[in-house]
């Protein structure tokens, strides 16, 4: 960069009024007047995206490597707005008579940007990778339950086998987890040169990872394999992305409103109103899978009595918490098991344990905890204590732990004495908190575009086939069996049904108790157009984006 | 630097002292940097099992972190791992296997970056030094600048000073950084707001960690000059007839600086503590944010080599303040 100011063309218009970044204030409509209207398409330039965290490695099996993995790697299969599988990297595909056979006809003459052809070996060995190699846990623990062998027929048609059908194959499969990287690649270089700059068939390459600092992604002049659902055929329109990564909120929305970024990941929900009315391109993407949502540890503590579970569901306003710490931008999600973006999601289900007080103080009274002189409750001298662990500054911001606080206040209202205990990334991933003995509620999420999610989470977790994703300790012979019908149902509606009342059972029993919906708040400057989130994980598209003068 | 001695002692011995001389300086010198290595190790050591101590295993938080998850692993998903890291291995052995490495130069490989912790922290120590140094230097202009200005200047510009001095010392890191960002890169768009480790968006972040520092340094050298102030050779010195100006830089400065220079040491190291802060809120790169994130992740090898890394700087930075002591104060020359 030649000047110290990265700021360019039109966007100083905005920069005057962004020391709004503190009040949020109301203001008047200034920036967004512009661009409005098109304006002509400049050749070339650099987009800088504001992301917060700086994932270890360019691809894996976190949400945050799936979005940055985008950039560089293709899929096989992508999911349109519209919840259908569209091709990409294979043009059409069959499913066996049987569904137990994928066969994908691949596009002709693609190659990973080392040169590599992208044919049918190179698309079964990585997922033969996935499944038995630590390349991404994600990648694997999506398909594994009913994964085969992958078998290249010829050149471009390769054949996924699996053990029984499962139709939400296809839908698992569009998420960045599944990004073909080049066998050539894999093989020849170190972990440490496929962790910083993996190398697939896709829009752009890793030119440098200034670690701390940013990805910078170069454009791949030779793109041949953008998806279907692209919105423009050929190589990117930019010549670079700068991909930043900035914690500090203030920082980030500040960083687009004085013309320094271009587009930003998690806007605060502070400045959400005022980016709408500064931005033309404002995205909230609610993210499918399971939701920010209590596990409650049912296998010791006092969650072990389901009255108890229930009447903690019903003991607090969760709606008014969620809508007055997140600013009325991210919904309440009352489904504990998936949020309201996830196919075959039971909107009854969602409905249950609305704020009532005297109910929950009815439930408590009939499982035998008495209220006591201080407003605790006790049964047999213990307190009704809840040991509640939250993943503090990654999991939860601090606009999530307010929300937090506002529910403690309301349960002890009807006499749970609730312990918030904020554990670092370290203590929590580390495996403090995995035994039952070491919590009574711990809220988390995991994204995912299919119900098939619930298997995954809500799977027994037992001696033989330990499940540690299981937070909640939940056993139920009954929900397993709903789950496993619904994965293997060829036919769509009865599947759905299925999916369904497996939430209710979850809901019923209240094994987990909804909080609120993941989601991806973006906003992009005036005079980039074309940027996009895809459907399935709200990975940013940078491909199709363009700058107009 | 010189000394009577060997003018005096001179026509006896005119050779053999100055080499005894000589031959000390090199043995103290060689104590201090066995020291130096001694405390190095020592620090590496503690960090070592410190980071060991803490609840948390680390194939489990490596697989956790590789998958964006936060289960419990079964011993046969963890064992290719440990087997990989040496986990497996008694502690003692990794606890030597490191401690040999550090000898050749080899502080380990990240858990999660799959690079040598010499990289990873070669590529973050620049930006991380010139943000402390420049934080360091900064600071003292301003603490000066204030005392010589405001001690003894009547009530008034003298109250303005110390509240300036007792303000500055107590304003957190954060509000500072958050403050200057909004007016001088939002409002006022001089500088920019994720600058990088270029010169220009350094000015913000040094600022955001000079300004309470400075506080804290002029409080004391503000006690100092107040009391040499009123120091007899103070007085002899006007009696001379020199100006109040050439009396406070020639005089009384001197003086009044030592404690803040005892300060500064401490300083270097408690600033590369706070530069995480700076680093943060304007998207800068440096040893603070990936402290931080391997502290997170359990990466022993990093962390381990970072307190490393700022328990040398803590001893060059008290070598360096012994070394100012030494021109501050002539009489230091002299023993």
């Amino acid at each position: 960069m030649t000047s110290p100011f990265p700021l360019r063309r039109t966007r100083r218009v905005v920069a005057g009024f962004a020391g709004l970044v503190l009040l949020a204030s109301g203001l008047t409509a200034c920036g967004a007047a512009a661009a409005e209207g098109g304006g002509t398409r400049v050749k070339g330039g650099t987009i800088t995206y504001a992301h917060v965290q700086e994932p270890p490695c360019i691809f894996g099996g976190w949400i945050q490597q799936a979005y940055i993995s985008r950039q560089v790697l293709d899929g096989l299969v992508t999911e349109d707005q519209d919840g259908s599988v569209k091709p990409w990297l294979a043009t059409s595909w069959d499913v066996s008579p049987d569904g137990l056979t994928y066969t994908f006809t691949l596009k002709d003459g693609v190659k990973f940007t080392d040169g590599t052809p992208l044919d049918a070996a190179a698309v079964a060995y990585n997922f033969d990778q996935f499944e038995n190699t630590d390349l991404n846990g994600t990648a694997k623990v999506s398909m594994e339950p009913y994964y085969k062998s992958a078998e290249a027929i010829d050149p471009t048609h390769v054949a996924i086998h699996l053990t029984q059908p499962y139709p939400q194959f296809l839908t698992l499969i569009t998420q960045g987890y599944f990004g073909i990287e080049s066998p050539t690649a894999l093989k020849t270089r170190s972990k440490e040169e496929n962790c910083e700059k993996p190398i697939g068939s896709g829009a752009f390459t890793v030119e440098k990872w200034k670690k701390g600092q940013e990805v910078i992604f170069k454009r791949n002049p030779n793109y041949t394999s953008w998806p279907s659902t692209a919105k423009h055929e050929g190589p990117a329109y930019v010549d670079e992305i700068k991909w930043k990564f900035v914690p500090d909120g203030v920082s980030r929305y500040a960083s687009l409103t004085t013309g320094q970024s271009d587009v930003i990941y998690e806007v605060p929900t502070v400045n959400w109103k005022d980016a709408q009315s500064r931005f033309s391109n404002t995205i909230r993407y609610i993210t499918p899978g399971k939701p920010v949502s209590f596990y409650l540890n049912t296998k010791a503590g006092v969650f072990t009595d389901k009255l108890v579970r229930q009447a903690f569901a019903y003991g607090a306003d969760r709606k008014g918490a969620v809508e007055a710490g997140f600013h009325g931008v991210i919904p309440y999600e009352g489904n504990p098991s998936v949020s309201q973006s996830t196919p075959d999601y039971n909107e009854q289900a969602a409905k249950a344990y609305a704020y009532d007080p005297d109910k929950a103080n009815q439930l408590l009274d009939q499982a035998g905890w008495k209220k006591n002189a201080d407003g605790v409750r006790t049964k047999g001298g213990k307190p009704l204590t809840v040991k509640l662990v939250y993943g503090a500054g990654f999991i939860f911001t601090s606009e999530g732990a307010t929300v937090l606080q506002a529910l403690q206040e309301q349960w002890k209202k009807v006499g749970f004495d609730v312990k918030l205990v904020p554990a670092t990334m370290a203590e929590l991933w580390g495996g403090k908190y995995a035994d039952p003995s070491t919590f009574d509620a711990t809220p988390s999420y995991w994204t995912s575009p299919s119900p098939a999610i619930l298997w995954i989470v809500w799977r027994p977790n037992t001696e033989k086939a330990p499940n540690g994703n299981n937070r909640s300790f939940y056993n139920n012979d009954q929900l397993s069996k709903v789950i496993q019908a619904a994965n293997t149902q060829t036919d769509a509606a009865k599947a759905s049904t299925l999916y369904q009342q497996a939430q209710q059972i979850i809901q019923d029993d209240a094994a987990g108790v909804g909080l609120y919906t993941q989601n991806t708040l973006i906003a992009v400057a005036n005079d980039l157009k074309g940027f996009w989130v895809e459907k399935s994980q709200g990975e940013p598209i940078f491909s199709d984006a363009y700058f107009v003068k | 630097m010189t000394t009577l001695a060997p003018d005096v002692l001179a026509p006896v011995t005119p050779t053999a002292l100055p080499a005894r001389r000589s031959v000390r300086a090199a043995r103290r010198a060689a104590l201090k940097a066995a020291s130096a290595v001694a405390v190095l190790i020592a620090a590496a050591s503690v960090t070592f099992f410190a980071q060991l101590a803490i609840p948390g295993d680390r194939a489990t938080i490596i697989l956790n972190l590789q998958n964006g998850r936060e289960q419990k692993w079964s011993s046969s998903e963890l064992s290719p791992v440990n087997e990989k890291f040496g986990f497996d291995h008694p502690l003692l052995t990794q606890y030597l296997h490191y401690v040999g490495g550090f000898f050749k130069g080899d502080l380990g490989t990240s858990y999660t970056q799959y690079r040598p912790v010499t990289s990873v922290i070669g590529a973050q120590i620049l930006p991380t030094l010139v943000l402390t140094v420049g934080a360091l230097v900064v600071a003292w202009i301003f603490a000066l600048v204030v005392t010589v200005l405001t001690v003894r200047r009547g009530r008034a510009v003298t109250g303005i000073g110390s509240s300036f001095e007792a303000f500055t010392a107590s304003l957190p890191h954060y509000w500072v950084g958050v403050i200057l960002l909004v007016v001088f890169a939002v409002k006022i768009p001089i500088f920019p707001v994720i600058g990088g480790d270029g010169l220009w968006g350094t000015v913000l972040p040094v600022l955001t960690l000079a300004i309470p520092l400075s506080g804290f340094l002029g409080q004391v050298t503000r006690d100092e000059f107040d009391k040499v102030l009123d120091q007899p050779f103070i007085t002899t010195a006007r009696a001379r007839g020199m100006g109040d100006t050439a009396i406070r830089l020639r005089h009384a400065l001197r003086h009044a600086v030592l404690p803040a220079i005892t300060l500064s040491g401490w300083a270097l190291g408690a600033l590369i503590s706070g530069a995480v802060i700076a680093e943060n809120i304007y998207g800068r790169p440096g040893i603070g944010q990936v402290l931080v994130t391997a502290v997170n992740t359990r990466d022993v090898p990093t962390v381990a080599g970072i307190v490393l890394v700022v328990a040398a700087v803590y001893i060059v930075a008290n070598l360096l303040v012994d070394l100012a002591y030494a021109a501050v104060d002539p009489r230091l020359r002299a023993s």
